[in-house]
């Protein structure tokens, strides 16, 4: 038993790097709880790993910036932990949050089509509804944001939440088709494909967030190109397909 | 919207602290605040995952992800548990070891034949495009340890390998491995002079 302990402890240099996999690092975080030495120098450790990051810095690609920010300024944050145990909270809870959230996705909506005040107001009540279940996708507990790089350039970021069956999809810096073509979104399952929508011209580098419901297990988004009006299965290679549910 | 009061350290490491107010300020929703981090962090972030991932393209991608992460989960950010630089470089090295060991089969023997070359990675270290002050450190510190430790160390972190498989790029004993990373890490924040 003595031998066991002294081998976990011997693991915190591992632990502090990722260098453990998946069934040791949960037999060693529950070690960790009860190892107040070993914390503190899993602590310490980790410390010294961020140095040695900060030492292979390196300057990141133009473009990467304004697409991080601009995501940022569309993507709700996560509230802080109030539990002992991170445990998602009960539904319930989250309903005022989810009315700002309401809000502030339909004012970020408004503005990022550009469109005016009064304009805005006969749209709300639609742009509400559409808002209301983005935010409900994004306020679902275990939500999960992937970005993936476009064959054509540009990159697209898809907001997965399983439990409500949705992914909302953006885009950003895809380049402008001819007059005649859409970009269409599909969800690519094992059983059948199903389109999702055509995605709204990009204006200001990016895309308004569109909203596909229906996931299902096994599924992923792809993009293709169709012709203006979108078609009925896809007829060209997709840009970029991204398992969503696995 | 206005910008953080005192302007902290913006892209210097003036202090780390000043990343701890700023990631505060970001959980509070505080956009500049998240400028200010980007500017510091975006550098050592995107250039880790590059160690570790190696394809730019896909360094690109991860690295958005991260600090969309950073965004999105401040709130979660402990300021006991350690600085705000960690928590982010945590994020970091979390995801790109993740993108390595979920990739496919075909795509982990690249990884692997990439190692061959990850054993002189300490020379790499000099060919990161940034100069910063922590790169000279860490290299003095890096050559302070033993062969053994050095090549554990910087295989498990610059390398993104599990230990057991360091063990095996090396052909060293499994427990020998483990105890040498962690020797060589305990050396490192001696040699660093890391207070935790």
């Amino acid at each position: 038993m003595k031998l066991l302990r002294h081998e976990l402890h011997t693991l915190t240099g591992a632990y502090a790097l990722d260098a453990v996999d998946d069934a040791e690092r949960d037999r060693f975080e529950h070690h960790l709880n009860r190892c107040q030495s070993c914390s503190h120098e899993v602590h310490g450790l980790r410390e010294t790993a961020a140095r040695m990051a900060m030492a292979v810095a390196r300057t990141p690609p133009a473009g990467l910036r304004e697409r991080v920010l601009t995501a940022a300024a569309t993507t709700r944050q996560l509230p802080p932990v109030t539990d002992v145990r991170p445990l998602p909270p009960p539904r319930g809870r989250w309903m005022p949050r989810l009315a700002v959230g309401v809000v502030a996705a339909a004012i970020a909506v408004v503005i990022a089509l550009g469109i005016s005040l009064a304009a805005a107001r006969r749209q709300l009540d639609e742009a509400r509804a559409q808002q209301r279940a983005v935010a409900a996708v994004l306020n679902s507990p275990g939500v999960r944001i992937l970005t993936r790089r476009t064959s054509l350039g540009g990159t697209v970021t898809v907001m997965v939440s399983r439990r409500e069956q949705k992914v909302v999809f953006t885009a950003a810096g895809l380049p402008r088709l001819p007059r005649a073509k859409v970009y269409q979104l599909w969800l690519l399952g094992p059983p059948r494909t199903r389109s999702a929508g055509l995605l709204p011209p990009p204006s200001g580098g990016g895309t308004t967030p569109l909203l596909a419901s229906g996931l299902a297990r096994g599924d992923s988004v792809g993009v293709t190109v169709e012709p203006a009006g979108g078609s009925a299965q896809p007829t060209t290679t997709p840009i970029v397909v991204i398992p969503v549910s696995s | 919207m206005h910008a953080p009061e005192p302007a902290p350290g913006r892209g210097g490491r003036g202090g780390e602290g000043d990343l701890d107010w700023l990631l505060d300020r970001v959980a509070r929703g505080d956009q500049a605040a998240f400028e200010a981090v980007y500017d510091a962090l975006a550098g050592p972030v995107y250039g880790l995952i590059c160690k570790v991932l190696r394809d730019p393209a896909q360094s690109e991608e991860v690295a958005q992800e991260v600090l969309l992460e950073v965004w999105r989960a401040a709130s979660r950010f402990d300021r006991a548990k350690g600085s705000a630089q960690t928590w982010v470089m945590m994020i970091a090295h979390r995801r790109a070891v993740d993108r390595v060991r979920s990739a496919s089969a075909e795509a982990q023997r690249d990884q692997k034949s990439a190692a061959a070359a990850g054993l002189v990675s300490v020379d790499e270290v000099a060919e990161a495009v940034e100069a910063n002050l922590d790169r000279e450190r860490v290299r003095r510190c890096l050559d302070s340890l033993t062969d053994l430790q050095r090549e554990s160390v910087t295989l498990a972190y610059y390398g993104g390998y599990t230990y057991r498989e360091v063990s095996k790029l090396l052909s060293v004993a499994l427990g020998t491995i483990k105890t040498r990373i962690r020797d060589g890490l305990i050396r490192m924040r001696d040699c660093m002079g890391v207070n935790w």
